[in-house]
């Protein structure tokens, strides 16, 4: 089953198209970088970019933090948010209930394929500023800094970015339940994932509002970058663990009233 | 409308009350009850200055809301006071520890040394070396929840520091004792500072520092994370990085005395405000000091070129008052005042004292000046 | 005979609207079962709760003798289905499409999986398609192609909802055949259609929804026995009055129905009476006339299809 969705979704044209637009921009970013030799002021531009001037070998990681907050999670979106209402919208997903795949099955090798997705792009944009970052910015072979300022040998910072892959594309799974659960609820793939959007547009929004700051520790978004702490020496791993349970507690969730809806609903389209 | 088959309802109750426990659970564990020790307030006051030498490490927040219209030359110490700052602290002893402030995108960390302070700053990659001084702004550390306790309860006099205990609390998921200080100082501005100590290791683990007649916190500052283990040298300790921009601080006592000495001739008194004037090495006789503890009071000459776009910027605040002796503004308990005499330099008067008393202090203070 | 299909009371409602209203539905295996109504009668909605795409609001759906769609893992691998139009993914080959399908749920093997592909495509006259992505593919090709998914594993029944649609002459005839051969071997069809000639030309059983009840259904061959009347076809309609005195039923043009269940009887009367007879045949009553007749003159008044 989960092999069927991962054949149907990398089979696709569109989903390798989608990967290919994500790695545009941090490429951009690179050559630019590279032109003007305009690192971003501290505090301002995403984490990490600044250094990259100085080590290319943390680029992969710059590339990352620009795509994390908005091009990674619109392509999350899409892709849960197709996972189901697409199937509908192209009737396919009448001929797979009686092929029969069951629908608890199909919902988790749905969000499964979504999860693959999110790795094999996170791990792209990941490969791709390597690249670009070994090739455009100076590389330093002994490995790199810290944020906290000490010394990372290659296979540390080698170890932390791998980690930091795997911390990232976890924290699109919220965005991929949302988009999985709205999936169910309707026949449109578009209205899905524009409302797995609005879902992260509210809580982009009220984590930057005073006013929010009691649910803020709630917000999907609330500990994305908290990828930069597994920079830091030692590894600052409240915000992490944090993350990785709130991301754990908002698919369990949601995965269960995708499951409450789509096992009790009519398919008619 | 889509028809719900059978079984619908049962299955969203099931989701229903997943999400309940989930939501409910956050609030349930905060609820938990803290054990109250029968600890004597005199005792955990004694503990608390005793505990200096306690090694730990922590992760820890401040959130200000004293916004004052400072000009941009401070931001650093608005931001300090107005905003939430994350801090992890691994601490060995006063001359041996590490103060990192956490942001999104990088960090600043202080690494305390007994020859001095490495500063280290991330998204500008510079390594700064500075000596300890015996006068300086406000840094993150002084906001420690265990360093700001026990500068405030070490320097507060008997009858300042409540009898009773003030309850328990639960901080960093230990339980905390409650300890009350109330300034005695006519001219205090903070209504009360309330310290939450561990009653094993004496550290204060939250420090609330309430405005007079104020019921939420003008500052609050707490451990989030603690652990009591003295935290191993090498992660405290710090080489600058091979690819860091190297720089050395401007030395603190000599750019005072260097101000002092532009500074005009003036002697301050030896009082303001009904407080007694501090003495510090190296300070110049321009800048004083008054008050101890959390009553405190600075004063300091402005060069003329500071003087204006510091008037611009108390008066763009709506709460500014402006009179005849000069501009003062309030934000919660600290208050800040621009003296600018007819005939003698300007002054700058800042501290966590009333509006009285710093209108009070202007008047001594244009006296002397004039 | 066991039943293939059975519902007990079905009923579905949407809201106040009884879309299907009480079906007590009885395929049995061997038949090709013609289920006949107009469209929005509640045809799709019950072929959707007999494969459990919709969930029943009322009544039982029991299929190869199981209930659904509680035993559909069980029960569902051993039926094909074409539901409202075929759907496939239009950047894939029509091979890639059955594959996937095929692997999506229990009973087809992987082994034989790609034997199975190459046979039924044959079987639908699909055997020569090449790589080219089924969105190039005709309506036609799209029809053929989905009948291929759900002959894939050699169902014991099909549920077959217009399968015609979209085929030329040709195909339908290639279709027809195809049908009929596979319940030659054993496959229990179930087609739901509004074509009565279709249906008439296919089916051994007949079943007719009309509103949402299912006002008729029975064997092909009774509802079209003969009436006991015979068709009459002669140039002097007028003197066959005068030679079957008060037999006549019915004169329509040179047409005359005559009461008597033996053609050759009433043939020799006539010819013996110097009465022309150019054809003569035993009445019948038309699919359309019994349904029709069944269905009321509201056939095709039809609430708003929801």
């Amino acid at each position: 089953m989960i092999g069927v969705e991962l054949r149907k979704l990398f089979r696709r044209p569109r989903t390798w198209a989608t990967i290919a637009v994500l790695n545009a921009l941090p490429v951009l970013v690179a050559v630019l970088l590279q032109l003007t030799d305009l690192a971003p002021r501290p505090g301002e531009g995403p984490p990490f970019l600044s250094a990259v001037l100085t080590n290319g070998a943390l680029f992969p990681l710059a590339a990352l933090a620009i795509v994390l907050p908005l091009f990674l999670p619109i392509a999350v979106a899409v892709v849960a948010g197709d996972a189901v209402a697409g199937e509908a919208q192209a009737g396919t997903l009448r001929y797979l209930l009686v092929r029969p795949a069951g629908r608890t099955r199909l919902l988790v090798a749905k969000l499964l394929a979504v999860v693959a997705f999110v790795l094999v792009t996170v791990l792209v944009v990941a490969a791709v500023g390597y690249v670009v970052g070994a090739t455009l910015f100076e590389a330093q072979p002994t490995g790199g800094t810290s944020v906290s300022g000490t010394s990372l040998s290659q296979e540390e910072l080698a170890g932390r970015s791998l980690l930091a892959i795997g911390y990232v594309t976890v924290s699109m799974l919220g965005v991929a339940a949302f988009g999985l659960f709205f999936s169910t609820l309707t026949d449109s793939p578009l209205a899905a994932a524009l409302g797995a959007l609005a879902v992260l547009v509210t809580s982009s929004l009220l984590f930057t509002l005073d006013a929010a700051s009691p649910i803020a520790p709630y917000l999907p978004t609330r500990y994305w970058l908290a990828f930069v702490d597994l920079f830091r020496d030692p590894v600052l791993w409240r915000d992490v663990v944090r993350g990785l349970a709130l991301q754990g507690v908002y698919v369990g969730v949601l995965l269960a009233a995708a499951w409450a809806n789509f096992t009790t609903k009519d398919v008619t389209s | 409308m889509a028809a719900r088959g059978h079984g619908a309802p049962a299955r969203w109750a099931a989701v229903g009350l997943l999400v309940a426990v989930l939501v409910a659970l956050p609030s349930l564990v905060a609820a938990l009850p803290a054990d109250d020790a029968d600890v004597p307030a005199a005792e955990l006051r004694a503990a608390v200055l005793a505990s200096a030498d306690v090694g730990f490490s922590g992760y820890a927040v401040s959130a200000g809301g004293l916004a004052l219209p400072v000009s941009e030359r401070l931001t650093d110490v608005a931001d300090l006071f107005s905003d939430r700052t994350l801090v992890r602290v691994w601490w060995r002893g006063p001359a041996e520890h590490r103060v990192d402030v956490v942001t999104a995108a990088g960090e600043t960390g202080v690494h305390r040394d007994p020859g001095g302070t490495w500063t280290w700053d991330f998204e500008s990659r510079t390594a700064t070396r500075g000596t300890a001084a015996s006068l300086a702004l406000p840094t993150p550390p002084d906001l420690l929840p265990a360093a700001l306790g026990r500068r405030l309860l070490s320097e507060a006099a008997d009858g300042e520091v409540t009898r009773t205990r003030t309850g328990a609390r639960r901080v960093a998921g230990r339980d905390a004792l409650g300890l009350r200080l109330v300034p005695a100082e006519p001219a205090a501005s903070v209504g009360r500072v309330d310290v939450w100590v561990d009653p094993a290791s004496g550290l204060p683990l939250q420090v609330e520092v309430f405005a007079e007649g104020a019921d939420r916190p003008a500052l609050d500052t707490r451990f989030l994370d603690l652990d009591l283990a003295v935290p191993p040298a090498e992660v405290v300790a710090f080489a600058p990085p091979p690819d860091a921009t190297l720089l050395t601080a401007p030395d603190t006592d000599e750019l005072i005395a260097d101000a002092g000495e532009r500074a005009p001739d003036v002697e301050l008194p030896g009082g303001l405000a009904g407080l007694p004037r501090r003495t510090f090495g190296g300070v110049p006789d321009a800048v004083g000091v008054y008050g101890r503890g959390v009553t405190l009071l600075a004063a300091a000459p402005v060069p003329g070129r500071l003087a204006g776009g510091l008037r611009e910027a108390l008066t763009a605040s709506p709460d500014a008052v402006t009179d005849e002796l000069g501009t003062r503004v309030a934000a919660g308990p600290l208050g800040l005042m621009l003296v600018e005499p007819a005939d003698g330099p300007a002054y700058v008067l800042t501290g966590t004292v009333t509006l009285d008393a710093l209108a009070d202090a202007a008047r001594r203070l244009s006296g002397v000046v004039a | 005979m066991s039943a293939v299909i059975r519902t007990t009371g079905l009923v579905k409602r949407y809201g106040r609207l009884r879309a299907v209203d009480g079906i007590d539905l009885d395929v049995r295996a061997g038949d090709v079962y013609g289920f006949l109504g107009a469209n929005g009668s509640g045809k799709t909605t019950t072929v959707r709760m007999l494969l459990g795409l919709v969930l029943p609001t009322a009544g039982e759906v029991e299929l190869l003798g199981e209930r659904m769609p509680r035993a559909g893992r069980r029960v569902l691998p051993r039926v094909g289905a074409l539901v409202e139009g075929p759907a496939h993914h239009g950047h894939l080959s029509g091979r890639a499409n059955l594959s996937l399908i095929d692997a999506a749920g229990p009973g087809g093997s992987g082994r034989t999986r790609r034997a199975r592909i190459e046979e039924v495509l044959d079987q639908v006259g699909l055997g020569g398609i090449d790589r080219r992505p089924v969105r190039a593919y005709s309506l036609g090709m799209r029809q053929r192609l989905g009948l291929a998914a759900a002959l894939l594993r050699r169902p014991e029944l099909l549920v077959l909802d217009e399968p015609t649609n979209g085929l030329d002459p040709q195909g339908i005839t290639e279709i027809r055949e195809l049908l009929l051969e596979l319940n030659r071997r054993g496959t229990t069809v179930f087609l739901s259609s509004h074509l009565l000639a279709e249906v008439e030309q296919l089916c051994t059983r007949v079943g007719v929804l009309d509103r949402g009840r299912l006002v008729l259904q029975d064997e092909l061959v009774r509802l079209t026995a003969p009436t006991g009347a015979t068709v009459v076809s002669t140039p002097e309609a007028g003197r066959v009055r005068a030679v079957l005195d008060g037999r006549v039923l019915g004169v329509d043009g040179d047409r005359v129905v005559v009461r008597g269940a033996d053609p050759a009887e009433v043939n020799a009367r006539l010819v013996a009476a110097g009465v022309p007879v150019s054809a003569l045949a035993l009445q019948r009553p038309t699919l359309e006339e019994v349904v029709l007749a069944a269905a009321g003159t509201s056939a095709d008044r039809v609430e708003a299809p929801r």
